[in-house]
């Protein structure tokens, strides 16, 4: 086991609604909180985990989804080790928009090589009974962007919220293994501070 | 795109007219030539290219005249339209914000004489073309528009004045000052002298301007290692430079243009100067002590019940405000005082005026909610507008408050509620339509109205005020970072150049904060409270400001001890919520603002911003029309282009004689 943990940022974009506050707390506090408030500004939440042998610091980014709160989210996009796709399955709409999501990303994160950048996908609210998008259009639709990863999640009954995430990191590692870079530069940047954490028993 | 162009279109604007009459006193009479006037980057140098439109034109076509006014690229397209790569890529960032139009040239530019006039074609007789190094002196005038002078260093050349008729000059002097120093001419304070002599110099006040605009980014991936430095010791290390090269040779920018220019350019500084020259002394401005500030009572309803007149006229407004800032209103109160605070009943009025008053907005409020309740869900269909507006309403409706006991639970009347008056307000302001955010500043209003039409009206004057954060540009929320920027700059430098040294100068961790007025950021109750307190515009202009100020200045300690970088300020603010004393954050808000009003130095962009010196505001100021606030927002805060006009309508009372033994430049503070 290597003994270095590695902050890896990821990012959550999607349109308003779709659920990312709610899959970030999912994953991270592990609770569904109904009264939550619509996201605005920039937060982000950290979790240490291991994958494969590698303790990984996940820094997660959620953002607002409002069109025009664009010029607040971008700057953010930066240094982004993986984009998470968000779009909810009774939402035929937030489907649709997940084009312009991506390249949202690829443009303001200024990804250098967009074909090798790990891109995974959210089809989220699995847990709702009416449906607008099904799991083939979904599928069909990562096939042909890029053969992205697709999770069908429920940030509300834990479904697949954390096979989700894990499959980011992996996708990172992966990426990061075959460019021979334990960390992307931007990501030393994050972590300018040394962390209290990073003891291999605690 | 072909990667050797280096043209750079800084600055456009059309709809700039010659006069042909007026200018050289010849040929025909009455001619109207149009164009655009560009600043244009060609291989590091600067130039201004003047080009009419295809032909001249008569007075009678003037109208239509550059009405296609852009061949300029606007940013805020979805990013399919634009190029991925190139050099416009990396300026993405400053545009987003900016509007800065940076785009690489295609148009062929005449490449004859610097300097020279091109007369050489009959057709574009009065296209010119000449480098800003070459600039003597703009001379700014205004006649109902304001029209440039442009002298040249090479007296026999003369120019054409140009007159801006669709607006416009303002933003390229701002232009132009990015590339050159302009300062007030001592004869004619119209006349802005021209230097280019030291581009390092210059170099440095377009990077803090650009500070102020959001370039951080930009300009740390160029150089990490300049911009860790804060904007403050980047100026010194350019002034060393500009004084050592003045030493060597011919001495080229005279102090005061220094002294000017950094005054204004960072608030909080004062330059001293002694006689001889070249040795300067700068010194911060000392903001002397903040006083001991008392928070008071809330309102009381027997205090309300004796400021009115027997006809229900409201008596003694402004000593009722001032308890109000100082203690609030009691809950009982707030119901009937709010309307008043917020414009929706005027203090002069009688109980039988505000009566018919609601009365008619009552009539006025169904009206506008019946026309979206009675569109047909085949209408809908074909109305996206109306049903994006519908769909995010009720995301947002859903998500708003939903603790509180007035919009808890599902089927609460208090959520329909909230769902139809922002509804409403979408056709009352169809332009705007629903922004994410909005839902905040209604649900106070509603829950303290308890009626939906007056809670309706209270909305409405609440987002008079409000208007520009949600506005397309978001210009409001730009102009209020901006402005916190030079506040926070003045109240303590050292905590301002950790905050740059971070990256964290342009201030996103208080987007929440100023686009919701603190909404999220306090208990419910809190935010009745500081919402009354603003709606009072005591103690100054913008307090909202001022109570950012407050709430950093209590975690500036923490956050420069802590050795916070970029992330943890922002989780570290993001954080604060729920957990800031309201009484004591207004505490020494007040005090602060108190502060600031005391020190008789105060640079002019301060004072504006704060509103001390409304009265001082020249009314012939030939500013005015380019920065007016636009449409119904009575925000009386200045736009950020203020900056470039103040750097030269203030350039004096900034200077003060001194005694100090100061050698060389140093820093006092
Ligand atoms: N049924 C169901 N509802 C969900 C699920 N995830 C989120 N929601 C609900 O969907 C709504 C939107 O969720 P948020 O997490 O606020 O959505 P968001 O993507 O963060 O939205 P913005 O912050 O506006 O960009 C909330 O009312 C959640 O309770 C889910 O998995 N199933
Ligand atoms: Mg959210």
């Amino acid at each position: 086991m290597s003994g270095k943990t590695s902050l890896l940022k990821v990012i959550l974009l999607g349109d308003g609604g779709v659920g990312k506050s709610s899959l970030m707390n999912r994953y991270v506090t592990n609770k569904f909180d109904t009264h939550l408030f619509h996201t605005i500004g920039v937060e982000f939440l950290n979790k240490d985990l291991e994958v494969d042998g590698h303790m990984v610091t996940l820094q997660i980014w959620d953002t607002a989804g409002q069109e025009r709160f664009r010029s607040l989210r971008t700057p953010f996009y930066r240094g982004s080790d993986c984009c998470l796709l968000t779009f909810s399955v009774d939402d035929s709409q937030s489907f649709l928009n997940m084009g312009n999501w991506k390249k949202e990303f690829i443009y303001y994160a200024d990804v250098k090589e967009p074909e090798k950048f790990p891109f995974v996908v959210l089809g989220n609210k699995v847990d709702v009974t009416e449906r607008q998008v099904s799991a083939e259009d979904a599928r069909q639709w990562c096939q042909e962007n890029g053969n992205h990863p697709y999770y069908e999640t429920s940030a509300k009954d834990d479904t697949n919220v954390a096979a989700a995430f894990e499959e980011a990191v992996r996708r990172v590692l992966a990426t990061e293994e075959r460019t021979e870079h334990l960390i992307h530069t931007d990501t030393v940047n994050l972590q300018r501070r040394p962390r209290s954490t990073t003891s291999c028993c605690s | 795109m072909a990667a050797d162009t280096s043209h750079k279109v800084l600055f456009e604007q059309y709809g700039v007219f010659i006069h042909a009459n007026s200018g050289d006193g010849c040929i025909e009479q009455d001619l109207l030539v149009s164009g655009s006037i560009r600043l244009v980057d060609k291989d590091g140098e600067v130039l201004v290219e003047y080009r009419p439109l295809e032909d001249s034109v008569d007075p009678s076509n003037m109208l239509c005249a550059g009405k296609d006014s852009s061949s300029v690229m606007e940013w805020g397209q979805s990013p399919e339209d634009r190029p991925h790569h190139g050099l416009e890529a990396q300026h993405s960032y400053e545009t987003e914000w900016d509007m800065v139009n940076a785009v690489s040239f295609k148009k062929k530019t005449c490449s004859n004489g610097e300097g020279a006039l091109n007369h050489s074609h009959e057709r574009n007789r009065w296209a010119f073309t000449f480098s800003v190094g070459d600039l003597s002196s703009v001379t700014v005038k205004m006649d109902g528009w304001s029209y440039l002078f442009f002298k040249l260093k090479e007296a026999s050349v003369s120019l054409p004045t140009l007159h801006f008729h669709q607006g416009g000059s303002a933003e390229f002097l701002d232009s132009l000052r990015r590339c050159a120093l302009l300062r007030e001419s001592p004869e004619d304070e119209r006349c802005l002298l021209v230097s280019t002599a030291n581009r390092a110099l210059s170099q440095s006040f377009e990077n803090l301007l650009e500070d102020n605009n959001f370039g951080l980014v930009h300009k740390l991936k160029k150089d990490p290692y300049v911009t860790t430095l804060g904007g403050f010791s980047k100026v010194t290390n350019y002034l060393f430079d500009a004084f050592r090269g003045a030493e060597e040779q011919q001495r080229r920018r005279p102090p005061e243009e220094v002294a000017d220019l950094l005054g204004e350019v960072i608030p909080g500084l004062e330059i001293n100067q002694q006689e001889e020259s070249g040795f300067e002394v700068i010194t911060r401005i000392d903001l002397g002590v903040r006083p001991e500030v008392q928070r008071g009572e809330p309102l009381s309803t027997e205090q309300w019940a004796e400021h009115q007149d027997t006809e229900g006229r409201i008596l003694n407004v402004p000593h009722l405000k001032q308890v109000i800032f100082k203690g609030g209103l009691c809950h009982m109160l707030r119901k009937d005082v709010w309307k008043f605070l917020l414009g929706y009943f005027p203090w002069d009025s009688t109980l039988e005026e505000r009566k018919a008053l609601q009365r008619a907005k009552t009539d006025e409020y169904f009206r506008m909610k019946l026309q979206w309740k009675s569109v047909s869900e085949e209408q809908e269909r074909r109305n996206s507008r109306l049903r994006d507006c519908k769909s995010l309403i009720e995301k947002d409706v859903n998500r708003t408050d939903r603790t509180n006991r007035f919009y808890e639970g599902i089927d609460n009347p208090g959520l329909v509620l909230l769902h139809d008056i922002l509804m409403t307000y979408c056709m009352f302001d169809f332009d705007l339509g629903y922004v994410q955010g909005m839902s905040d500043l209604l649900s106070p209003l509603l829950f303290v109205m308890e009626n939906e039409v007056e809670a309706f009206w209270c909305f409405v004057s609440f987002m008079d005020q409000m208007h520009q954060n949600f506005e397309e540009q978001m210009q409001g929320m730009k102009t209020q970072l901006v402005q916190l920027g030079s506040l926070l700059r003045l109240l303590d430098q050292k905590f301002w150049n950790y905050l740059e040294s971070q990256d964290s100068g342009f201030l996103y961790f208080c987007f929440r904060w100023l686009l919701i007025r603190f909404k999220r950021e306090l208990s419910f109750h809190d935010v009745l409270r500081l919402w009354e307190v603003m709606w009072t515009g005591l103690p100054c202009q913008n307090l909202h400001l001022l109570v950012c100020c407050s709430i950093l200045d209590s975690e500036k300690q923490k956050i420069m001890e802590e050795n916070y970088g970029f992330n943890e300020i922002l989780k570290h603010v993001n954080e604060l919520s729920m957990k800031l004393d309201i009484e004591e954050v207004l505490r020494k808000a007040e005090a602060i603002c108190l502060q600031i009003k005391g020190c008789k130095d105060l640079p002019h962009s301060v004072s504006d911003i704060l509103g001390f010196n409304t009265d001082e505001v020249t009314a012939g100021d030939p500013w005015s029309e380019v920065t007016a606030p636009r449409k119904t927002s009575p925000a009386p805060s200045p736009s950020p282009t203020d900056r470039g006009q103040g750097a030269f309508a203030n350039g004096h009372g900034l200077l003060r004689e001194s005694s100090q033994n100061g050698c060389g430049v140093s820093f006092v503070s």
